[in-house]
């Protein structure tokens, strides 16, 4: 299997306030911490080459040296990290403007449950209006998972039974990709997301767009797909909604054409990658909890043809 | 001239010691030479195999420790170069994920239980009497037995690999994912780790009681060695670090295979509650793990300085300070999982503070390079290169207590970067150093200086190479844990060149094996001292005779082999009864603080029995591991048999010295007291995560409806268990007065008492059946595990009270102040205590 996406992943480019502040830290402390070593490593491998040949020992205990060194420069220096590290945690506690939408995150083995106010439900893809703060309810349905978008916010564990309130911003247009960073299982490696950034004009479509129930079928292979979907196995374990397929073990495909990628990041979207997730997804993602699916080969295309339409 | 025609009133010259004896220190050739011969006959031990599993002999069970040690760090470094190799190139296919994943479990977990503390265990074992003045551990039959159970538990747990069931939830097993995983993985893990807590549990009460009643006279704490203090430390807070793991371990295998619900969050349990437990321990563990390590770079760099340490008080302050702070950070590993802001800033200020004591550790060594003169042999070397490994992962190890930055690069290979440099630096550099160091010591023969400072640089670059890239993928935005991973990520080289340098890392161990191998193959003899070292160990032979030392020498100063004071006393004391015990095993205990002498303690000789128990203990775990519960019961009946055949044959002399009887506490005092607070802090443990889970549940307590349990028959039992510590303080007071008939009949009764009390609780248990069980609720599984362990451990007081009663009957045990009845009193005031706890938690809070 491929890992894809079009997005970047470093702490290192920074493109909102919660991820701004721990790039900003980092580069301090790093700062702080590289002159350190420096010091203690120029002075004990200066000690080896230049006492190689001393010829006075001196017994004293040195008392002065290793309490003003060893006790209360860390100490300055450690009072000064407390204090970046409050005013983090403070920083990161609220976003600056009241965030004016929450979604909800849930964790599940081996992707992303997203679920937007007014009806929308996604996977694997978060969309959300560049420079607003939306508030994020993280939980999981079955192990403990981590939200880890690292351009973008640092990481917050989702945790069956526990819910954890948290807020995103990112200020610039884009596409930023995230992994899920608490092993979870066989293919934890194997759970990415992404978080894109819309003008709020973009955003507010897409969103409809979303909310909005399954397009019908139109032509009869379309319409064959659609009735092998809801007929068969595929709806119980999953949503289309304004259809019959009303399951809730894996993704709601409501919307499935819309994604870039197939299984979180695995695969990218494309007819091929889909027919072949459908037909044995694991061959693309061993363990997964999709059994493979044994259709005819017109029944497949017909599939494949209808999820092409639930853009 | 021959040793012969020494005589005390002419010493003879150095030079005559010299032809006399080469290699041997001038006073010790004295010491031997008067009493050598008898006190080798006294303590050889068997030849042949039966000498091998019957050895109690501190020497001959540290150098089993190192070995078997190194082999476990053989093959978890195999497994790292495997996933190494897996890492190498995105979308590999070395190893399927599920391969990986058992990979990466067991080498963390082998790493840390199997490799790094049984490591520094085996220097503790064989230095730490050596660096005493004293002739064996306090316990050498449990000294065995510990090391007996390390090995089958290391076995036991790698074992799984073959089987493809290694554990394969990660070393630190969260739930609920490993409550789920199928498969024996998880159950291996849990017992594997359960197994393995008596070993450490009881070699770290060895440790303690040596260290505190076995050093030789005049050494009192303020100069006993740096790294016998970071024992000390060390083993205290293994006491107090393996109950709340041990907990978590029992809880997790009970949760799997006999549902009950502690971690089930429908169920009235917590997710979080395995967290919590597991980082209790953790968090001191890595300090378990590297204290002993800066003992031993304290105990290289005045060596190959050539002076004393700097500021010893504040290094040993640093020492202690570090073991008690270490239990307040542990929620520094929780910073993700959506703690409040309060608890946020609290734990990073701890975390803060518990990096100052290192810092004196660093600057006293500096300090000490500064004003000496520096040797650089491979040691020093090794000394030298974990201060510069040390520093780097210890300055990101600061960062993280900046709170958002951690939630950055916490589960990032930052952290692995991070822990690495401050293990793999921490830990395995300076073991390093002690095994090249102690080579002389252990082996008897010298390294190949030159061979071994290269295998250093192969070992340091090595090192460098595979971790320190990990900073920058984590930084990249690379998870932990993952088998695979995209060539669009951008961490594709870093990877590569981790997976080089790990290459190159297992080259440099590859080398080391061989120049550590060449050393063993050739005859280059050491002397007793040949590096001119300051601590006792040196003043014995290169390796030490069975008895260690003929005179156990009176010790002056922090440094005894330069003061010119404590070697003299070797010789001067040869004469001295009290200083060579010719005529039994024995040596001296001594007094905590002062080290002065309060009595002649017996050792024992060798014993098979040790293994055997051992053996018994491996068979019970693997019944409950494969389900066989017969067979689990039977061999543990077989352990009780063991351990009375043990305890029957103690020997139980102890000489006054001076004719008066014997002062001061016992070692078995000590034991007890120290197995009464490492299970004290289970039960509290346990009692803690009953109110975590009382006070985290969202719906009514008891789940299962607001019925509160049935108070009679606790109310009870309770009353009858603390009623029945006033016949076993007769007993006690009896016994210390020689009264058996009488001490004998007032152990029975408490023993009648204390059945009562199991008798009555196990009638509250079919009380309470089916409205609470096991199963059902995280209640009735805290109800029924509360008061579960409370009967199992008063069942073995009952069985101690039988065998005491029996023993005194028969004239077997002491009747004598500190003798048996007095340890197993303080037992049963234990129990009562833990019985008042339990009631009112389990009983009566329910009702608050």
């Amino acid at each position: 299997m491929v890992l894809v996406s079009a997005a970047g992943h470093s702490t290192f480019s920074p493109v909102g306030p919660k991820a701004d502040f721990t790039t900003f830290a980092w580069w301090l402390l790093f700062g702080v911490a590289a002159f350190v070593c420096v010091v203690v490593i120029s002075l004990v491998v200066g000690a080896a080459v230049v006492r190689r040949k001393a010829r006075r020992v001196s017994d004293s205990p040195a008392t002065g040296f290793v309490l003003t060194f060893g006790v209360v420069v860390p100490a300055l220096v450690f009072a000064a990290t407390f204090a970046l590290s409050v005013v983090g945690i403070a920083k990161q506690a609220h976003p600056q403007n009241r965030a004016d939408m929450t979604i909800d995150v849930v964790g599940h083995q081996w992707w992303w449950e997203v679920r937007y106010p007014g009806g929308a439900v996604t996977a694997n893809e978060i969309h959300v209006p560049v420079g607003a703060a939306v508030d994020l309810r993280l939980t999981s349905a079955d192990v403990i998972h981590s939200f880890w978008v690292p351009e973008v916010m640092p990481k917050m564990d989702l945790i069956p039974g526990h819910t954890n309130d948290t807020w995103m911003q990112v200020d610039h247009a884009g596409t930023y990709r995230g992994q899920c960073a608490e092993y979870c299982g066989v293919q934890h490696a194997h759970m990415g997301f992404e978080v894109v950034a819309q003008s709020p004009a973009d955003f507010q479509r897409w969103l409809q767009g979303q909310s909005a129930d399954a397009a019908t079928p139109t032509t009869a292979e379309v319409k064959r797909g659609y009735d092998v979907f809801t007929g068969g196995t595929c709806a119980t374990c999953h949503t289309v909604r304004g259809t019959s397929a009303d399951g809730h073990v894996g993704p709601d495909l409501t919307h499935v054409a819309s994604r870039s990628t197939l299984a979180a990041l695995t695969v990218p979207n494309n007819r091929g990658n889909l027919a072949g997730w459908i037909a044995n997804s694991q061959q693309l993602k061993p363990g997964n909890k999709m059994p493979p699916q044994p259709l005819s080969p017109a029944d497949l295309n017909a599939v494949v043809a209808y999820l092409e339409t639930l853009r | 001239m021959t040793l012969d025609d020494v005589r005390p009133d002419q010493p003879p010259t150095r030079a005559d010691i010299d032809a006399a004896a080469a290699g041997m220190l001038p006073e010790r050739a004295i010491a031997e030479g008067t009493v050598g011969e008898k006190l080798r006959e006294l303590w050889e031990e068997k030849p042949g195999l039966i000498g091998f599993i019957s050895t109690v002999n501190h020497k001959r069970i540290g150098r089993r420790y190192l070995v078997t040690a190194g082999f476990f760090f053989l093959l978890a470094g195999i497994q790292a170069l495997v996933m190494r190799t897996q890492l190498g190139s995105p979308n590999n296919s070395v190893v399927s994920p599920e391969t990986y994943d058992q990979l990466f479990s067991l080498h963390g977990t082998a790493m840390i239980f199997f490799f790094a503390t049984p490591m520094n265990n085996g220097f503790g074992n064989f230095v730490v009497p050596l660096m005493l003045g004293t002739r064996d551990m306090a316990f050498p039959r449990l000294n065995a037995l510990s090391y007996w159970i390390f090995l089958f538990s290391g076995l036991l747990m790698f074992a799984s690999l073959p089987l493809g069931m290694a554990p394969d939830g990660g070393w630190f097993a969260y739930v609920p994912l490993t409550r789920q995983l199928s498969g024996h993985g998880l159950d291996f893990y849990t017992l594997g780790l359960l197994f393995l807590a008596v070993s450490s549990t009881v070699g770290a009460l060895n440790l303690i009681v040596t260290t505190l009643k076995m050093r030789a006279p005049g050494m009192t704490l303020a100069r006993m060695p740096v790294f016998v203090w970071s024992i000390l430390v060390q083993s205290f807070m293994l006491l107090f670090a393996l109950p709340p793991l041990d907990l978590a371990n029992a809880m997790l295998f009970m949760d799997r295979r006999f549902n009950t619900q502690f971690f089930a969050e429908s169920k009235g349990g917590d997710t979080l509650l395995w967290q919590h437990l597991f980082w209790l321990f953790g968090h001191p563990d890595v300090y378990i793990i590297v204290l002993p390590a800066l003992g031993i770079v304290s105990s290289v760099v005045p060596v190959f300085t050539r002076r004393p340490i700097a500021a010893y008080p504040f290094i040993v302050l640093a020492t202690v300070a570090t073991g008690i702070i270490s239990f307040g950070v542990w929620v520094h590993h929780m910073f993700a999982v959506g703690i409040s802001e309060v608890a946020e800033s609290f734990f990073a200020a701890a975390t803060l503070t518990i990096s100052l004591p290192a810092g004196i550790q660093m600057f006293a060594w500096i300090a000490t390079m500064w004003r000496g003169r520096v040797v650089l042999s491979t040691a020093m070397l090794y000394a030298i290169s974990f201060v510069a490994a040390f520093v780097v992962g210890g300055v990101t190890g600061v960062m993280f207590a900046v709170v958002p930055f951690d939630q950055q690069v916490t589960d990032s290979y930052f952290v692995v970067a991070h822990f690495h440099y401050v293990l793999f630096g921490g830990a395995v550099l300076p073991l390093l150093a002690g095994i090249f160091y102690w080579w002389p010591k252990i082996t008897g023969r010298t390294i190949n200086e030159k061979a071994g400072k290269w295998s250093f640089v192969v070992v340091f670059v090595g090192f460098n190479l595979t971790f320190f890239p990990m900073h920058i993928s984590g930084l990249e935005g690379m998870p932990r844990r993952i088998y695979t991973y995209g060539a669009d990520t951008g961490w594709t080289v870093w990877n590569v060149l981790s997976t080089a340098g790990s290459y190159l890392l297992g080259a440099g161990f590859v080398i080391t094996a061989g120049v550590l191998i060449e050393s063993l193959l050739r005859d280059r003899w050491a002397p007793d001292d040949p590096w001119g070292s300051n601590t006792l160990e040196w003043a014995t032979a290169s390796p030490p005779e069975d008895y260690n030392f003929p005179v156990i020498p009176t010790v002056h100063s922090l440094n005894p082999l330069w003061d010119g004071e404590t070697l003299p006393s070797m010789a001067e004391h040869r004469y001295d009864d009290q200083r060579t015990m010719l005529d039994h095993h024995k040596t001296l205990r001594t007094s905590e603080l002062d080290a002065r002498v309060e009595a002649i303690i017996a050792m024992p000789s060798d014993t098979s029995v040790p293994l055997w128990l051992a053996a018994c203990l491996t068979l019970s775990v693997i019944g409950l591991l494969a389900g066989l519960y017969v067979l689990a019961v039977i061999a543990f009946a077989a352990v009780a048999v063991a351990a009375v055949v043990w305890l029957w044959k103690r020997p139980d002399t102890e000489e006054p010295v001076d004719a008066t009887p014997p002062v001061g506490r016992t070692t078995g005092w000590w034991a007890m007291v120290l197995f009464i607070a490492t299970e004290g802090a289970t039960f509290a443990a346990f009692v803690a995560s009953y109110f975590y889970l009382r006070f985290s549940a969202t719906g009514p307590w008891p789940p299962h409806g607001d019925i509160p349990p049935k108070i009679v028959v606790p109310s009870i039992a309770t009353a009858v268990i603390v009623l029945s510590c006033l016949p076993v303080w007769l007993a006690g007071r009896w016994a210390a007065n020689g009264r058996r008939a009488l001490a004998t009949t007032a152990s029975i009764v408490t023993l009648c008492a204390g059945a009562a009390f199991v008798v009555l609780q196990i009638t509250d248990w079919f009380a309470e059946w089916p409205a609470s069980t096991l199963s059902k609720d995280a209640y009735g599984s805290l109800l029924f595990g509360l008061t579960g362990l409370h009967v199992a451990h008063v069942v073995v007081g009952l069985g101690m009270l039988a065998f005491v009663a029996v023993s005194l009957a028969t004239r077997r045990a002491a009747a004598r102040p500190g003798g048996p009845v007095s340890l197993i009193a303080l037992y049963w005031y234990f129990m009562a205590l833990v019985a008042v706890a339990l009631y009112v938690t389990v009983y009566l809070s329910p009702r608050w």
